[in-house]
C-alpha cells in the first residue's frame, strides 16, 4: 500500500507539492476536557498544472481539512505544501494573505458560502474591492466578464442568493473563485448538493474552463463516478492518510488497495451512475 | 406585509411620545422651576364647560382655587371668575431643543394658574415638570442603554472572533458583572462616585454607571452571533480572498449582529430609564432642582405626602406608554428576526 | 459529587471574583474618600486612626484587600464608620429579614407562574391564553416603584394592611399565633408587589419553554399511549423544559433580589436594602460593601440550589458528568 509520491508526464514542474501534511484539532470538550484529533497524518502527493486530481474518501478521512490547509485557511501542524517555491505552511500571516487568492476553494454549500445580504453583483466584485487596485468601472466590468464566463445572464446580476438556484449559486461561487485569476482551484464537494442534471452542466463549466484558462483542480467527492470521468489522477484517502495515489485508469482498474476497492464495491455500476450531460 | 406596517405604527406611536417630551417647552404651559408660594400641593384642575350658572361656554374653561374654609391645604373652586383656556400662547420662555428660543406654548390660561396634573409644595407645575423631567429620564435611558451595547458589542466581537485566553477571561469578567443583582451592583457603584455634584455632572455619572452596570448581557449575545458568523463560508470565502480581520468584522460579521442589537436597545432603554428613575427617587440620582421622573416621586417617601396628595403618584405612570412602546418594539422586532431565520434555514440547508 | 465540588469552587471564585472588583472599583473611584471621612463629624477622630492601624487605611491596595478578607474570615466583615461597630452584626438580621421576603416572594411567583405558564402553553392561541398574555403585558407595563407606591396608597386608604415595617407595637407581647398573623400581615404587601413585578416574566418564560417542548415528537407520542393530561404536562412536558426554566430560576433570582432593595425602602421593611442605603449616604465604605457582597452571596447561593435541582432532574447533566 505505498503511494507513490508523484505522477505527472515527467516533463512539468508541479504546481503544488505537499509532503507529510500533518494536521491536529485541539478540542475543549464541554467538561473541559482537552481532546485531540488527527485530522490528517502524513499526507504527500503533487499535482501538475493542467490537470485535475479528485481525492475520494469517505466522510471523515481528511479531505476537507486538506483543502482548507491547502486554501491557506487553517494551519497545518507540520508537513510542508509546495507552491511557486515557497513552503506556505511556514509563511507568516501576513505573508499567507498574499498567498490565498492564488488557491481559491468552493464549497459544497453554495449557499452559505454566499453572503444571503449581498446581490450577484456585489458578491463577484468583493475579491476586487479587497484587493483594492482597481477603480469602480473597472471592477464592475471584470465583475460582468466573469459572470458571463459561467452563462449567468445579466438579469441576476441584483439578486440575492436565495432568489437563485442552487446550480446558479454554484456558478456565482465558480465566478467569484476566479475572480483573483487562481492557479488552483479545489472544489469540496461542490457538486455533490446539486441535482442531477445540474451536476452534468457545472462539471462542463469546469471542464470548459480548465481548458480555456488552464487551471488546475483538486476535486474532493466521495462520487466515485464524477471522480472517475473527470479526474486524471486519483487519491483515496482514509483516516488522514492517503492510501492509494494514482493515474484514474490504473486506480479504478487495478487497484490492490482495500479502501479503494470497498469504495468501488458500494458504488454499483460505475458506468451507471454517471450524471447525465457530462462528456470528456 | 402587515408586519412592516404594524412596525412603523409602533414607531409613530413612540416618536409621538417623544416629540412630546422633545419639545416639552411647547407642550407644557409653564416653566419647570418657576414656583407659586401662593398654591403649594394644589390639586388638579379641572376644565369646565358648563358655569355653576349653567351657562354653555364657546371654550372650555377653569376656576381659580382658593382655600377652604377652615383648611389650610385644601383648596377649592373660586367660582366667582371663570378663565378660559388658550391655545398657541406666549408663556415663559424657554429653548426648543435646547438651541431655539421661543416663548410660544401649545395651551395657556390668563389670570391664573393652570395645574392640569397639580402642584407640588412650592407650587411648581406638576405637569410641566413631568415633560421636562421626561427630557432627563428619557436621555439617561437612552444614552445609558447606548454605552451598554456599545461596550457589550466591543467586548463581545473581540471574546467572540479572537477566542483563546482573551475570549476566557473576558467571558469570566462578565461572568462577575452578572453575579451580583443588577440594582445592588448599581448601588454599589453609585456609593464610590461623589454624592453631592452639580445635577450636570451627576447626569453623566449616571449614565457612566448605568451603562458600565449593564455591558455584560449583550456581550454576550454578541458574542454567540460572532462564533457562528466566524464559521460561517462566506466568512472563509473572503479570508480566502486576502480579507483582513478588521475587514470581516465590518463587513461580514458585524451586519449578523444588528437585529439583536436593536431589540436590545428596545429592551434595555426602559429599564434603564426605570434605573435612573429608581436611583433619583432614593436621592441617589439627579438632585433637585432639575426635574426627573425619579426625584418627581421623592417626596412620596414622606407619609404625608403620600396619603393627602395623591397628584404627586402621577408621574410614576407617566413612563407605563413609553414601557407599552418600547417592549411592544421588542417583541416586534423578534417576531420579525424569529420569522426571518427560519425563512433562511429552509432556503439554504443541504443534506 | 464531583458536580457539587465544582459547583462550589465556582461560587467560591465568583465571591472573591466580584470583591476584588468591587475593592478596586473602590478606590479607583475619583474623590477621596477617605478625606470626606474625616472631614465628617460623625467619625471620631480616635476611630480614624483605629482604622488606620486595624485596616490600614492609606496602605496599598492588596494590603487592605487582605486584612478585609481577614476580618470578613473571622465573621467581622469589616468596620462600619457610622454605626461604630463591626459589620457583619449590622448586616446578618437584615440580611434574614431580606431572605424572607425573598424566599417567600420567589416561592409565591412560581408557584403562580408554573400552572399560569404550562396552562397558556397547553391552549397557546386560544382564550386563555390571550387573557393571560394580556394580563401579563399590562403588569409588566407598569414600572415596580408605580407598583409598591400603589400598594402603599391602597393600604393607607383601606387600613387592611400596615403601610410599612416589620411588626406592631407591641410585638412581643403577642402570642406565637398572633405574632405570626401580624408578621404575615406585615409581609403582605411587600411581597404581593414583588411578586406582581417578577410575575410577567416567569409566565411568559414558562409559557415559551413549556410550548416550545409540548412542540416535540415525544410529547405526541405519551399522548398516543394515553398519558392523563395532567401527568402529560407537569411530569413529561416540565420535566423536559427543566433545563431553561432552571436558569429561568437563577435569572429570577436576581431581579427578585434587585426588586426587594426597592420595595423594602418603599415598604419600609427592615432588610438589607434601606440599610444600603444609608450606608451609602453616609459614605459608610465597609457597610456597603458587606451589603453588596452579601446580595451576590444570596444570588450565587441561589443560582448554585438551581443547578443541584437541574442535576437532579436532568439526566443528560448527569451522564455529561460521568462520562469524564
Amino acid at each position: 500500500m505505498n503511494p507513490e509520491p508523484s505522477t505527472n508526464d515527467g516533463c512539468m514542474q508541479p504546481l503544488i507539492q505537499v509532503e507529510n501534511l500533518v494536521k491536529r484539532y485541539a478540542k475543549r470538550s464541554l467538561s473541559g476536557q482537552r481532546e485531540e484529533k488527527l485530522a490528517l497524518d502524513g499526507v504527500t502527493f503533487s499535482v501538475s498544472p493542467g490537470t485535475t486530481l479528485a481525492v475520494v474518501g469517505e466522510s471523515g478521512s481528511g479531505k476537507s481539512t486538506l483543502a482548507l490547509c491547502l486554501a491557506c485557511l487553517e494551519r497545518a501542524t507540520s508537513g510542508s505544501i509546495w507552491l511557486n517555491g515557497e513552503n506556505i505552511v511556514q509563511l507568516s500571516e501576513e505573508e499567507r494573505r498574499k498567498v490565498r487568492p492564488q488557491i481559491q476553494l468552493i464549497f459544497q454549500d453554495p449557499a452559505s458560502s454566499l453572503n444571503p445580504r449581498w446581490n450577484a453583483l456585489e458578491i463577484v466584485t468583493e475579491p476586487f474591492v479587497l484587493q483594492g487596485k482597481w477603480k469602480r468601472e473597472e471592477m464592475v466590468q471584470r465583475a460582468h466578464s466573469l459572470l458571463e464566463q459561467v452563462s449567468l445572464s445579466p438579469e441576476f446580476y441584483t439578486r440575492l442568493p436565495l432568489e437563485l438556484s442552487g446550480g446558479q449559486r454554484q456558478r456565482l461561487a465558480i465566478a467569484r473563485a476566479l475572480a483573483l485569476e487562481p492557479k488552483l482551484l479545489i472544489l469540496d464537494e461542490a457538486l455533490s448538493a446539486l441535482d442531477c442534471s445540474v451536476q452534468g452542466q457545472i462539471g462542463n463549466l469546469l471542464l470548459e474552463l480548465q481548458s480555456s484558462l488552464g487551471m488546475t483542480y483538486i476535486f474532493i467527492t466521495h462520487n466515485l463516478a464524477m471522480a472517475a470521468h473527470l479526474a486524471d489522477t486519483v487519491a483515496v484517502m482514509n483516516r488522514g492518510r492517503i492510501v492509494d495515489l494514482g493515474p484514474s485508469e490504473t486506480v479504478w482498474k487495478h487497484s490492490e488497495c482495500h479502501t479503494t476497492r470497498q469504495l468501488l464495491a458500494a458504488t454499483p455500476g460505475l458506468k451507471r451512475s454517471l450524471p447525465t450531460g457530462l462528456e470528456r | 406585509m402587515s408586519g412592516e406596517r404594524t412596525l412603523a405604527w409602533w414607531l409613530v406611536f413612540l416618536g409621538m411620545l417623544h416629540g412630546t417630551v422633545v419639545f416639552a417647552g411647547f407642550f407644557a404651559p409653564y416653566d419647570p422651576a418657576e414656583q407659586d408660594r401662593q398654591n403649594p400641593y394644589a390639586p388638579p384642575m379641572r376644565l369646565h364647560l358648563v358655569d355653576t350658572e349653567g351657562h354653555l361656554h364657546m371654550r372650555p374653561f377653569v376656576y381659580a382655587l382658593k382655600l377652604r374654609e377652615g383648611a389650610f391645604d385644601q383648596f377649592e373652586d373660586d367660582t366667582a371668575h371663570a378663565y378660559p383656556l388658550s391655545v398657541f400662547v406666549r408663556g415663559s420662555r424657554y429653548r426648543l431643543v435646547g438651541l431655539l428660543p421661543s416663548r410660544l406654548h401649545l395651551f395657556g390660561v390668563e389670570g391664573t394658574r393652570f395645574y392640569v396634573f397639580g402642584s407640588d409644595a412650592y407650587g411648581r407645575d406638576q405637569f410641566s415638570r413631568l415633560l421636562f423631567g421626561g427630557q432627563v429620564s428619557l436621555l439617561a435611558g437612552l444614552l445609558g442603554a447606548g454605552l451598554s451595547l456599545l461596550l457589550g458589542l466591543g467586548i463581545g466581537t473581540l471574546a467572540g472572533y479572537y477566542s483563546g485566553w482573551k475570549d476566557e477571561v473576558l467571558m469570566r469578567i462578565a461572568e462577575l458583572f452578572l453575579a451580583l443583582p443588577w440594582l445592588y451592583l448599581l448601588f454599589g457603584l453609585r456609593a464610590f462616585l461623589p454624592l453631592a455634584v452639580s445635577p450636570l455632572e451627576t447626569f453623566f455619572l449616571i449614565i457612566a454607571i448605568i451603562g458600565a452596570v449593564g455591558w455584560a448581557r449583550p456581550a454576550r449575545l454578541v458574542r454567540a452571533i460572532v462564533l457562528s458568523a466566524k464559521e460561517r463560508d462566506f466568512v472563509r470565502a473572503a479570508r480566502g480572498f486576502g480579507a483582513s480581520d478588521l475587514y470581516l468584522m465590518r463587513r461580514h460579521i458585524l451586519p449578523e449582529t444588528k437585529s439583536v442589537l436593536l431589540t436590545q436597545l428596545a429592551i434595555l432603554v426602559p429599564q434603564y430609564v426605570l434605573a435612573e428613575m429608581t436611583l433619583s427617587f432614593l436621592g441617589l440620582g439627579i438632585p433637585e432642582p432639575v426635574p426627573s421622573w425619579g426625584n418627581l416621586l421623592s417626596n412620596l417617601q414622606q407619609y404625608s405626602v403620600l396619603v393627602s396628595y395623591w397628584w404627586m403618584y402621577l408621574p410614576a405612570l407617566a413612563i407605563v406608554p413609553f414601557f407599552l412602546g418600547y417592549l411592544g418594539l421588542a417583541s416586534l422586532l423578534r417576531e420579525r428576526r424569529d420569522g426571518c431565520k427560519i425563512e433562511r434555514a429552509g432556503q439554504g440547508s443541504v443534506t | 459529587m464531583r458536580y457539587v465540588l465544582r459547583r462550589t469552587a465556582h461560587v467560591l471564585f465568583l465571591l472573591i471574583g466580584v470583591s476584588i472588583l468591587a475593592f478596586l472599583f473602590s478606590t479607583l473611584a475619583p474623590g477621596n474618600y477617605f478625606d470626606e471621612m474625616r472631614l465628617n463629624p460623625q467619625i471620631a477622630p480616635e476611630t480614624v486612626v483605629a482604622l488606620r492601624s486595624q485596616y490600614g487605611l492609606d496602605r496599598p491596595l492588596p494590603w487592605r484587600y487582605a486584612s478585609w478578607l481577614n476580618s470578613v474570615v473571622r465573621g467581622q466583615m469589616g468596620f462600619s464608620f457610622a454605626y461604630n461597630s463591626a459589620v457583619a452584626p449590622l448586616l446578618l438580621p437584615r440580611a434574614g429579614n431580606t431572605l424572607l421576603l425573598t424566599i417567600t416572594a420567589t416561592l409565591l411567583a412560581w408557584g403562580i407562574a408554573l400552572p399560569l405558564g404550562v396552562c397558556s402553553a397547553e391552549q397557546l392561541g386560544r382564550v386563555p391564553d390571550r387573557l393571560i398574555s394580556w394580563a401579563t403585558a399590562a403588569l409588566l407595563v407598569i414600572p415596580d416603584l408605580a407598583l409598591a407606591l400603589g400598594l402603599l396608597v391602597l393600604a393607607v386608604k383601606t387600613g387592611w394592611f400596615p403601610a410599612g415595617g416589620l411588626a406592631s407595637v407591641g410585638f412581643e407581647s403577642l402570642s406565637l399565633i398572633h405574632k405570626i398573623r401580624d408578621l404575615a400581615l406585615h409581609m403582605t404587601l411587600p411581597v404581593v408587589a414583588l411578586v406582581l413585578s417578577v410575575l410577567p416574566l416567569l409566565v411568559r418564560h414558562v409559557r415559551a419553554a413549556v410550548a416550545d417542548v409540548l412542540d416535540a415528537p415525544f410529547i405526541l407520542a405519551a399522548r398516543g399511549h394515553g398519558i392523563p393530561r395532567r401527568t402529560l404536562l407537569y411530569r413529561y412536558a416540565l420535566r423536559a423544559a427543566a433545563n431553561p426554566l432552571i436558569s429561568l430560576f437563577g435569572f429570577s433570582l436576581g431581579v427578585l433580589l434587585s426588586g426587594s432593595l426597592l420595595i423594602e425602602v418603599v415598604m419600609s421593611w427592615p432588610g438589607l436594602g434601606p440599610l444600603l442605603l444609608e450606608a451609602i449616604l453616609a459614605r459608610d465604605l465597609y457597610l456597603v460593601l458587606g451589603g453588596v457582597l452579601l446580595s451576590g452571596l444570596f444570588l450565587a447561593g441561589g443560582n448554585f440550589l438551581a443547578d443541584i435541582l437541574l442535576y437532579w432532574v436532568d439526566p443528560r447533566i448527569r451522564t455529561e458528568g460521568h462520562a469524564q
